[in-house]
């Protein structure tokens, strides 16, 4: 399943940045986090508890930092156990300044295997668009906390597309 | 909701036949069904049993890194685990039917190494109970790694990913059959027309009652005891008893009631494999019952297969010369029963039509998807289909009707027995005739006004036919076909029948019912031999390997138990009649053609009064021997007989020969009422024909044909194993997977035909697996609702709202009409 958007910000380059690649803000970025250990400089940890059926889907999480160039781009991998969900995620993102502002291209190809990815787009895709959302919310918040504004009316433009998925035989 | 026509159309009821074969008795099996009284495997307890739970893939491919089930031991009331590991140790792989690259398959158990569908079993739990041991099972760690996913039969041809590195292939097996001259049947064309590509859908029959197997072993003897549901245990343990390096008897095969299987429960041998490991490794009875998700995930499907490159050398009035085509079988990850698949669909190459000149290029191949089994209608449901959509692709792009160029091109009556181009021997039956009953029932005459009523209503209304062959009691010498090393041809099937000191007659079937009413229609059989009554004929329920009533290819499949089954009975009672007379005869003084047989008494037929009854005849001898004559002291009243159908072996150079016995013919119609706007379309009339020659139990019979139309039905608008590129089902339950309920069902109007077999013992055929006429029924009738749309191809077996709404939207076309 592949998601993608963009997404502006009203901070230069270099706070988007650091809020992206600071662990600390990316845990508080991730919806349901209940805990998050740093292991080292491109290996972090998180358990989360997603909310899909009673009580949640708990998770455990791998991230490892693929690749990245400093300010513009970055590449992350992130693996997740739970009972009857394994999901492997691959995301992306590009900055660009514009103005005072920056863009942020970013793209995700999430691929979740057990019952839970039977169930289909159906059901996963407003749950997927659901996180993606609150993310990017939350890293609103962030960007504007780095920045010094306020992040109550961020100035933001944002579009979600995808996911995108075939079933042809 | 099914409205059965309450007289149905009776074209050639040829003479009455005295007795009981022929009338709708009362069935044996129902009162204890009705009642809950049936026993299924899950009914059976033992003491001190452990429930298995199977620790199953989320991945479609991937690597087992590792596995550590010391979790789930730690767990109270947990009493073993089972993993591939071990069974790679313990047991031998299946052998596999194919030739290489198909034979080279390493098949066990459990996963080894690696898994190549989800819901593939990993490793196995027992414990207490069914609900502990799925919560242990989700303490047990799996380490995969993901490997490449395949989920198309055409994207596997490429072999970039290899499912089986044993074989270094994703095929499993590749051959041309070639019958006629097609080059000459081109020359002599006006037209060839050419569709790009059509796709069988992948889904399964679905059964009331999911698998499963109650196991025990006895450590005294090293034999197992496995009461299940596996509708075909003597092939089942032709697989299991080498994979598990024991002989064939140390396997009692038990079932009583079966709660519907359709083929999907022939390939149970690997979890019967891994349970009899278990009961023998934990020194405990086990017993595994599927869970439903698991047995639309990973049970067994019906073969998904995709037509290439079809091209039909027609003349410009319709007649049909030729048929090429380049067909990809997809058999999910394992071939199992495959690649039997890659042969049976040839017991009815021309389909119900006089096509002389044919080439079919066949290409079976492993993908990350269930593996398949003989789903109701194996092989033939898929090729049959292809021909009919042939036939109304033609008639449309030639602007010919549909009921004439079928006419135009089946076989005729007059033409039975007919020898198809590749040898197979259609037995009897009127087509023709059919269409015409079918026709009427669904009110032909008057479709142009239906037409523009639905329009006046704004729908656009289709009519379809689909003509179909159901071929039944199999030559498995068709195997030789494939694979010229396999040792098997012909058919049989057993049955005893005895005369008890009491002067009960019990009857041993060597087959495995599910619901089709054996015990009914064999005491039917005996009764009008013996001259008693079905209610005095006792039928043993079930089967048991060990009532020595069981054959190589004993079991209920492939639609011969009339004939088979059936055949069986009647040879054993034969010879029971004979030894009832010699008895008599010998008490009388007289000889066995002075005896006959009637009321439940063997008397002289010339004296009606000197007769004995049967208690008298079972308590001579029996327990009071020592009267008899000499020449008759052999008498047992103890007979078993094993039909064997009269086949000899295919020409495996011409790939020719007969590779079944029977034909039963069904002809349905349909017409369909699509909302353009939506694509949403409602099924508004249907009738189905069926001539499975003598019917010894009508309303059986109709049963069957209800059945099977319903399994169609969904099929064509449905039910459907959608899979995304990653390999995860996305229709594993009935809330994605809709089988057609009863008010899903349209207005069924039913009538038949009975043109005798001349090759069976009673006239009759096997006659359970003839739903494909629905699928292609309905096929016909959407592509009819849309010509005015467009005309866009229907291309697809399932065909679904949106899918219809796709061809309103997009109208493709994939057909042409070239001149030579």
């Amino acid at each position: 399943m592949k998601v993608e958007g963009t997404r502006t910000f009203a901070a230069p380059r270099e706070t988007v940045w650091g809020v992206l690649n600071s662990p600390e803000s990316m845990a508080k970025l991730m919806p349901g986090v209940e805990s998050f250990d740093v292991q080292d400089d491109k290996h972090w940890r998180a358990n989360v508890k997603i909310p899909l059926g009673m009580g949640g889907l708990r998770m455990s999480f791998d991230f490892t930092k693929l690749e990245e160039r400093q300010p513009e781009f970055a590449k992350l991998h992130a693996k997740g156990n739970g009972v009857g969900a394994i999901v492997s995620m691959e995301t992306a993102f590009n900055l660009a300044e514009n103005g005072s502002s920056t863009d942020m291209k970013w793209e995700a190809d999430v691929k979740i295997a057990g019952p839970v990815g039977s169930m289909g787009q159906r059901v996963l895709q407003p749950i997927v668009n659901q996180q993606v959302n609150n993310v990017l919310t939350a890293l609103d918040k962030q960007v504007q906390e780095a920045a010094g504004g306020s992040a109550a009316e961020p100035e933001t433009d944002s579009e979600v597309n995808g996911p995108t998925q075939s079933t042809e035989s | 909701m099914t409205e059965t026509a309450t007289t149905p159309l009776v074209v050639a009821p040829g003479e009455t036949k005295p007795g009981f074969a022929g009338t709708n008795v009362p069935r044996k099996e129902d009162k204890r069904l009705v009642q809950g009284e049936g026993v299924f495997f899950d009914d059976m307890k033992r003491h001190g049993m452990g429930y298995v739970h199977f620790v199953r893939s989320p991945y479609a491919h991937a690597k087992i890194v590792s596995i550590d089930v010391s979790k789930a031991l730690e767990l109270g009331g947990v009493y073993g685990t089972l993993t591939g590991e071990e069974v790679a140790i313990l047991t031998d792989p299946f052998f596999e039917l194919s030739v290489k690259p198909g034979a080279d398959i390493k098949d066990y158990a459990l996963a080894v190494h690696r898994v190549r569908h989800v819901g593939e079993p990993v490793a196995a739990v027992v414990a207490s109970s069914r609900e502990l041991a799925r919560d242990a099972a989700e303490l047990v760690e799996v380490e995969y790694e993901p490997l490449p996913v395949l989920t198309t039969g055409q994207d596997a041809l490429r072999n970039d990913t290899i499912l089986h590195e044993d074989a270094g292939s994703n095929v499993v097996w590749q051959g041309v059959f070639d019958w006629g001259d097609y080059e000459g049947a081109v020359a002599e064309a006006d037209h060839v027309v050419k569709i790009e590509r059509l796709h069988f859908d992948r889904f399964s029959s679905t059964p009331l009652e999911c698998s499963g197997v109650l196991c025990e072993y006895n450590r005294g003897t090293g034999q197992w005891t496995l009461y299940g549901n596996h509708q075909m245990p003597g092939v089942g343990a032709i697989w299991m008893a080498p994979a598990l390096r024991t002989g064939i008897d140390k396997l009692r095969f038990v079932s009583q009631d079966i709660g519907g299987a359709f083929g999907n429960k022939i390939c149970l041998h690997p979890q019967y494999v891994a349970c009899c490991l278990l009961a023998r490794k934990l020194n405990r009875p086990v017993q595994w019952t599927e869970w439903r998700t698991d047995q639309h995930t990973a049970n067994a499907h019906g073969n998904e297969r995709t037509f290439l490159d079809v091209e039909v050398p027609v003349t410009k009035d319709g007649r049909m010369l030729g048929l090429k085509v380049r067909a990809i079988d997809d058999c999910g990850a394992f071939p199992r029963y495959e690649p039997l698949g890659c042969i049976i669909w040839a017991q009815v190459t021309p389909g119900c039509y006089r096509w002389r000149n044919i080439r079919v290029d066949f290409t079976q191949v492993c993908t990350n998807k269930s593996p398949v089994s003989p789903n109701r209608g194996y092989s033939r449901m898929q090729h049959l289909w292809l021909t009919e959509r042939v036939i109304d692709l033609v008639a449309s792009e030639l602007e010919l009707d549909p009921v004439e160029v079928r006419k135009r091109n089946y076989v005729r009556a007059d033409e039975m027995p007919y020898e198809t181009p590749n040898g197979c021997v259609y037995d009897s039956g009127d087509y023709a005739r059919c269409l015409d009953i079918a026709l009427d029932l669904i009110g032909y005459d008057e479709l142009e006004a239906k037409r523009r009523d639905a329009e006046s209503r704004g729908k656009l209304l289709g009519f379809g036919i689909g003509s179909t062959l159901d071929s039944g009691t199999n030559n498995f010498g068709q195997s030789t076909l494939l694979n010229p090393e396999l040792q098997f041809s012909g058919n049989n099937e057993v049955a005893t029948v005895k005369l008890d000191i009491f002067g009960e007659i019990v009857v041993t079937l060597g087959t495995v019912p599910q619901g089709q009413g054996h015990e009914t229609t064999a005491s039917q059989v005996v009764a009008d031999i013996l001259g008693v009554t079905p209610d005095d004929v006792t039928v043993r329920a079930g089967h048991d390997s060990y009532w020595n009533s069981h054959a190589g290819f004993s079991g209920t499949y492939a639609s011969q138990f009339a004939v088979t089954g059936l055949g069986a009975v009647k040879g054993a009672t034969d010879k029971l009649a004979h030894e009832i007379k010699r008895v008599a005869a010998g008490v009388f003084g007289a000889t066995p053609d002075d005896i006959e047989l009637a009321d439940g008494q063997a008397r002289l037929a010339a004296n009606a009064e000197a007769a004995i009854p049967f208690m008298g005849i079972g308590a001579i001898v029996n327990a009071n021997n020592a009267i008899l004559p000499e020449d008759v002291r052999d008498v047992t009243l103890n007979c078993r007989y094993v039909y064997v159908p009269p086949f000899q072996l295919p020409d495996k150079e011409r790939k020719f020969g007969n590779l079944t016995l029977t034909y039963a013919t069904q002809i349905h119609t349909c017409l369909v009422e699509i909302d353009p706007d939506t694509g949403v379309y409602d099924i508004v009339d249907y009738a189905a024909v069926d001539d499975c020659g003598t019917r010894i139990h009508p309303q059986i019979v109709e049963g069957q044909v209800h059945g099977a139309t319903a399994q169609a039905l969904g099929a064509a608008t449905h039910e459907i194993f959608a899979y995304d590129e990653e390999g995860n089902l996305l229709t594993p339950n009935f809330y994605d997977y809709h089988v057609p309920h009863a008010l899903d069902m349209p207005p069924l109007k039913n009538g038949y035909l009975e043109s005798p077999s001349p090759f069976t013992p009673l006239g009759a055929k096997g006659m359970g697996e003839g739903g494909g006429a629905g699928i292609h029924a309905v096929c016909a009738a959407l592509q009819d609702a849309l010509a005015s749309r467009g005309k866009p191809t229907v291309w697809r077996s399932c065909n679904p709202y949106h899918q219809v709404w796709e061809y309103l939207r997009e109208p493709t076309r994939l057909v042409e009409v070239t001149t030579p």
